[in-house]
């Protein structure tokens, strides 16, 4: 049976650093998982190797049965596969509208030049992200932190993807916009959308997820159910930063 | 992004004018028009590659060089018709264009301007040196077929040339091929990050502005009739080139022509009062301030004073 | 075959000269100053000047040339570099276009013609069959010295060892009491007077004209970049492939083809390894 996202022993190094070591780990179609650990476990690389802004040093990353580890970034998202940023990457120079409209780009040079921009999905997408009617031609400079994952969310969205990588959603975020992509988070899992979470707002975090796992210095500590993962003497030594 | 009236309007209004304008001015202003021409047709093509991608390109006058090289050597030496060699001149810049990508698809930045700088260099030694029997060496060529005479008439063929070409460009970069090249620039991971090959985009960039390039190269060439290395391959002649791209207003179309027009007419004017090359000192000096002070450019000053302006009398109105 | 060894050897170590003042600010600020060889050709022309024109003494006209790049640079950071906040693409640009500027000055104030230095040091030597300028020696020689002091005081002194932490990471050096800004402001002193001096040695190598300041840029560029940045022995390597290249094409091909090699080295390496011959993969 194949999985819509396996990794298999994979191992990232720069230079002398192991960033990643042996790590084989897949998500059921549907299921929410959490990736948790320490500042610099190697949560973040696990999303660029996936997403093949890095390229792993060995092992397999494999989307539905496919290996996808010589393909290309636009590739893999045509694969259904997306991520967020930890710090969003808007276009400062474009507002709401037209950082949707780059995510709703179709890759193809023929059609951007003859078809026109859907402004109607434009709007309805940043709509359903929670924008209101006077956001839509805001520039990123004028939102809140808030508004800024939302519109990364909106622009990942946009690509039509079937697995989401969320990367530190709720990291400078007020209680109000943590509950409000919280829900947003929460629909989409109604929806039958594959996440994986990263977070260190684990209070945030557990009522998002189906299972767990904890990682340190690239590899796998825990794995398992929120509460299980938590109680791990191995995880909570690795957060209160003992070896 | 639709296209207003008012657009549509404010380029009539500027082609009248500027076909009636023979009628009022005279040869010498013409003449040097004819150069605003070409070189708003030159930044132009550099904005496309530089000024929305943000690939720096210092070494434009590369591209141009292959374009008017190859048609004064077809011309000149084999003695092709001026309607054959400029379109195989233009398919040369386009190859150009390519080796100028192979570079663009590993580094950026800074590395890249670096590279095609000595893609610049790399060409003018190679000229004078490979094949002068070709080439001229030092001293180029002279007496290559001109495709007419006079200052009326090539005022109206490079004028001609250039609507031409910053029309087309204006369309194109209208759609969301020019949002997403302008995305590029802005932030290319993201670009990537929204399922676009960031590969292609570049390539058509790069294929577009070696396009103009070398069209324009290759009429610049059977304009003036002569070429010569130290002429093209210039860092002066990059620098004019950029310079009025950024002065005017990368990421437009109307802002590389008006940056060409002023800089052309700033030097121009500047001939009276400093009649040898010191002339440069005050017109690089006018360009850096200019650039470090609205790094947008003309353009977007004239749009700022405009919208005050509309505020204004929208205040004092009823 | 020992004409080819010698010239090369004297040639590089001039051409690690350079290229030291312009790694220095690229390393500490990642900035590529692309005005950098007008401080050469500056320093070309105010040695000039003060010994040719005014009389002085050839040390006199080298210090001079030093204080005139080392005020060029800090004036440089104040009012551009620091203007623009390090915005690397604006910084370049403003760069050069300030170096066609500096190059309009030149012929502003001494004409467009070139000028012949009077070596600094007269005189040949002969060994074997290869005959040595005292001039070219001398450059070396200094070059070497130059180097040699800059490696000790950026490894001994309290403000080269603020150098260092600055160009590995700017924020760590702030929290440890270093203050960047005038950090950065030295560093462009040092790197303009560097730069002068080079350009004296250079100048009496080549000649003096308002367009000289283009080779040595690519010069600096190419040892910095395919060295491989923050790579000293990456950068006195590539100093040294460059000279000699240049050697063996003027001796044993042409010498108009002297810059081509060049060129077609910084396009491969960074075609080919973007990080440089001896840079690495960074996080």
């Amino acid at each position: 049976m194949s999985y819509p996202l396996e990794l298999k022993d994979v191992v990232k190094r720069f230079g002398g650093l192991t960033a990643t070591n042996h790590m084989s780990f897949n998500v059921e179609n549907g299921e929410s998982l959490g990736l948790i650990g320490p500042n610099g476990a190697g949560k973040t690389t696990i999303f660029s190797l996936i997403m093949g802004e890095h390229r792993q040093t060995a092992g397999e990353i494999l989307c539905n049965g496919e290996d996808i580890s010589a393909l290309p970034t636009y590739a893999r998202i045509g694969r259904g596969v997306c991520r967020t940023y930890q710090i969003p990457r808007p276009f400062a120079e474009m507002d709401v509208l037209e950082n949707i409209r780059l995510g709703l780009m179709p890759n193809s040079i023929w059609q951007m030049l003859t078809r026109n921009p859907d402004r109607y999905k434009e709007i309805e997408l940043a709509l359903s992200v929670g924008f209101s009617e006077n956001d839509l031609n805001r520039h990123p400079a004028e939102l809140s932190m808030g508004d800024l994952r939302k519109l990364e969310l909106a622009r990942t969205l946009a690509t039509d993807p079937s697995i989401m990588l969320l990367d530190e959603v709720f990291a400078g975020l007020t209680a109000g916009e943590i509950a409000q992509i919280a829900d947003l988070i929460n629909k989409k899992r109604e929806a039958g959308m594959t996440l994986i979470i990263v977070s260190h707002d684990l209070r945030s975090l557990e009522p998002l997820i189906d299972r767990a796992i904890a990682m340190n210095h690239g590899s796998i500590v825990a794995e398992g159910s929120f509460a299980k993962v938590m109680a791990d003497p191995d995880v909570r030594a690795s957060y209160l930063g003992g070896e | 992004m639709g296209i207003r009236w008012q657009h549509i309007a404010l380029w009539i209004a500027f082609i009248v004018v500027m076909l009636a304008l023979p009628e009022f001015v005279s040869k010498g202003t013409l003449r040097t028009i004819i150069f605003a021409n070409f070189l708003a047709i030159f930044a132009i093509s550099w904005d496309v590659l530089s000024g929305r991608t943000g690939y720096i390109s210092f070494g434009h006058p590369f591209l141009i060089g292959i374009g008017a090289y190859t048609s004064a050597i077809l011309s000149y030496r084999f003695g092709f018709p001026v309607a054959a060699s400029i379109p195989l001149a233009v398919v040369a810049t386009m190859i150009g264009g390519t080796l100028f990508f192979l570079p663009a698809l590993r580094i950026r930045g800074s590395y890249f301007a670096l590279v095609t700088l000595a893609f610049m260099e790399l060409m003018y030694q190679l000229v004078q040196v490979i094949r002068p029997d070709l080439t001229g060496g030092t001293r180029g060529m002279s007496g290559i077929e001109t495709i007419t005479r006079g200052a009326v008439n090539n005022y109206y063929l490079s004028f001609s040339l250039m609507v031409i070409i910053a029309l087309a460009m204006w369309l194109v970069m209208k759609t969301r091929l020019g949002t997403a090249l302008s995305a590029i620039g802005m932030n290319e991971e993201s670009v990537r990050g929204s399922g676009l090959d960031t590969t292609k985009l570049k390539l058509a960039a790069f294929m577009i502005a070696a396009f103009i390039a070398g069209l324009g190269g290759a009429f610049y060439v059977h304009y003036l009739g002569s070429i010569a290395p130290r002429a093209l391959f210039d860092i002066n002649f990059l620098f004019t080139i950029i310079v009025a791209a950024l002065i005017g207003g990368a990421s437009t179309i109307i802002g590389p022509m008006i940056g060409a027009f002023f800089l052309t007419f700033l030097l121009e004017y500047l001939r009276p009062v400093l009649p040898g090359a010191e002339r440069y000192f005050i017109y690089g000096g006018i360009a850096l301030i200019l650039y470090m002070y609205q790094p947008k450019g003309i353009y977007e000053v004239a749009k700022q004073g405009w919208g005050r302006l509309r505020a204004v009398r929208a205040g004092a109105g009823p | 075959m020992s004409q080819i060894i010698i010239q090369g050897l004297l040639l590089s170590g001039l051409y690690a000269l350079i290229a030291v003042g312009f790694t220095l600010i690229f390393s500490i600020g990642r900035v590529l100053n692309l005005a950098y060889g007008a401080y050469l050709m500056i320093g070309g022309y105010v040695y000039y000047h003060f010994t040719q024109v005014l009389g002085l003494p050839q040390i006199a006209g080298i210090l001079m040339a030093a204080i005139f790049g080392c005020v060029i640079g800090i004036l440089k950071y104040r009012l551009i570099v620091k203007t623009l906040k390090g915005d690397h693409v604006a910084v370049e640009i403003s760069t050069l276009i300030l170096a066609v500027v500096i190059q309009a000055g030149i012929v502003l104030v001494f004409n467009d013609s070139s000028k012949i230095l009077h070596p600094i040091v007269p005189g040949v030597w002969r060994i074997g069959g290869a005959t040595v300028t005292f001039n070219i020696l001398t450059a070396a020689l200094a070059s070497w010295a130059i180097l040699i002091g800059l490696y000790l005081f950026v490894r001994n002194t309290h403000i080269g060892r603020a150098m260092q932490a600055v160009s590995m990471d700017v924020k760590g050096a702030a929290i440890s009491g270093v203050d960047p800004d005038r950090i950065n402001l030295i560093t462009w002193g040092i790197s303009g007077a560097l730069g002068a001096v080079a350009g004296v040695f250079f100048a009496s190598y080549t000649q003096l004209s308002p367009s000289m300041w283009v080779a040595p840029l690519i010069i600096a560029v190419a040892v910095v970049i395919v060295g491989g940045i923050g790579s000293i022995i990456g950068s006195l390597i590539v100093a040294h492939i460059i000279g000699f290249m240049e050697i063996i094409s003027t001796t044993l091909i042409a010498a108009e083809l002297r810059g081509v090699f060049t060129m077609l080295l910084i396009i491969g390496v960074l075609v080919m390894r973007p990080r440089g011959l001896f840079g690495r993969e960074e996080l």
